[in-house]
């Protein structure tokens, strides 16, 4: 890492350090003529800033991450150990937002009060939200700085993932999606590298416009305590931030019953390192056999992208 | 650590299973057309119907996986 981003990165948490003081000091010094759930409003709103700058800094800090390893017993580091935690970082913020989300909407649908101050629900959901925008800034700095896009379709191979994708769902559901995409499911597709296509054609996209528009949302109504946010704006914001939140609720569910079969993912996630092998087996059979070419198929591969060693090595953040 | 892992997947899919039903059942309410409109309903319908099956499909993989018959297991 160059000095350069050093200073950058430690600029940066001394500014987070310096603004959860300040934040903390205005809060508790008893001149606030504001009740908890609106206090903890202004906390969030005041902390956003220095959260994402956080998060950035930190994304920095990982840098470029470490090259692909493999151990004489046969396992092969599929995450970096900052991989590691940021996923279960982010999976810690779902788990206090998404409940406590859904408690404030269906609350006011059902029209009923918990035994617990509403206000606490705001405070879990604030935090849970805080870690969520961390672990965000965090993962797309990272991957802006690696270069890392191993989780995205290259360029020009949208179609192929696509195929790829709806070949591995179940054989209704797949038809369903490609009629709907206009895929010729009977396409031969290269093996997956990295991911499975279910996970760069289907899953991590609409992972990423999920998380978009909950942020986006998130950030433009917890703004309305500090600028003026026109009607119609925040009211869009509010339906769009419940739909992301329903949406998210939706990806959880459809990540565990993606996962859990495929227990080498599971055991990737937790330890990083994982059975080359096991791995492997996961991945190759997410497409039928019939579907598996033998060469690969134009526009799988970005036009001189780097080859990759193999499905489970490459990009390791 | 499976069977763990599966018992933690059929709690959370159960959870998400009652916001399926509050969702679903709220979408035919009279109180829920007053106050929200038919485009919540029609969102809550479809929020719930999605919730549930996916869901459903969780708690079969937990399911699976607490008894030792999940393809992680083969």
């Amino acid at each position: 890492m160059t000095v350069a981003r050093w200073l950058v990165v430690l600029c940066g948490i001394g500014i987070a350090v310096a603004g959860a003081l300040v934040i903390a000091g205005q809060a508790g010094s008893g001149a606030q003529p504001w009740d908890s759930e609106l206090s903890d409003n202004f906390i969030f709103v005041k902390a956003i800033p220095f959260v994402l700058g956080l998060g950035v800094a930190v994304g920095l800090l990982r840098g470029r991450g470490a090259p692909p390893l493999r151990r004489p017993d046969g396992t092969v580091r599929r995450f970096t150990t900052g991989t590691v935690l940021g996923h279960w970082l982010i999976t810690i913020g779902f788990v206090l937002a998404l409940p406590t989300g859904m408690w404030q909407y269906l609350g006011g649908i059902l029209d009923v009060r918990a035994p617990i101050d509403l206000f606490l629900f705001y405070r879990v959901h604030y935090i849970g939200g805080a870690i969520v925008l961390f672990s965000v800034a965090m993962f797309v700095t990272s991957w802006w700085l690696s270069g890392d896009r191993s989780l995205l379709p290259p360029r020009g191979a949208w179609r192929t993932h696509l195929v790829g994708a709806a070949q591995e769902l179940p054989r209704a559901v797949g038809a369903r999606v490609a009629r709907l995409l206009r895929l010729d499911l009977g396409e031969r597709v290269p093996p997956p590298q990295r991911f499975s296509y279910y996970e760069t054609g289907l899953s991590f996209p609409t992972w990423a416009i999920a998380l978009t528009l909950i942020t986006v949302t998130g950030v433009i109504k917890a703004m309305r305590y500090v600028v003026p946010v026109p009607g119609p704006i925040l009211y869009w914001s509010s339906t769009l931030h419940v739909a992301a939140m329903v949406l998210i609720v939706i990806k959880v569910l459809d990540h565990l019953r993606y996962t859990l079969p495929r227990w080498p993912m599971m055991v990737a996630i937790v330890k990083g390192w994982v059975s080359e092998a096991g791995i492997r087996r996961v991945l190759t059979p997410s497409v039928p056999p019939s579907a598996l070419g033998e060469r690969p198929v134009a526009g799988a591969e970005a036009p001189g992208a780097p080859t990759r060693a193999s499905a489970i090595t490459g990009s390791d953040r | 650590m499976k069977r763990l892992a599966g018992a933690l997947a059929i709690v959370w899919a159960l959870a998400n299973l009652v916001v399926a039903y509050l969702f679903l059942t709220n979408a035919f309410v009279a109180k829920t057309a007053i106050k929200e409109g038919p485009l919540a309903q029609a969102a809550l319908l479809l929020g719930g119907l999605l919730v549930a099956v996916f869901a459903v499909l969780v708690a079969r993989e937990g399911l699976a996986l607490v008894r030792g018959t999940s393809r992680a297991d083969a």
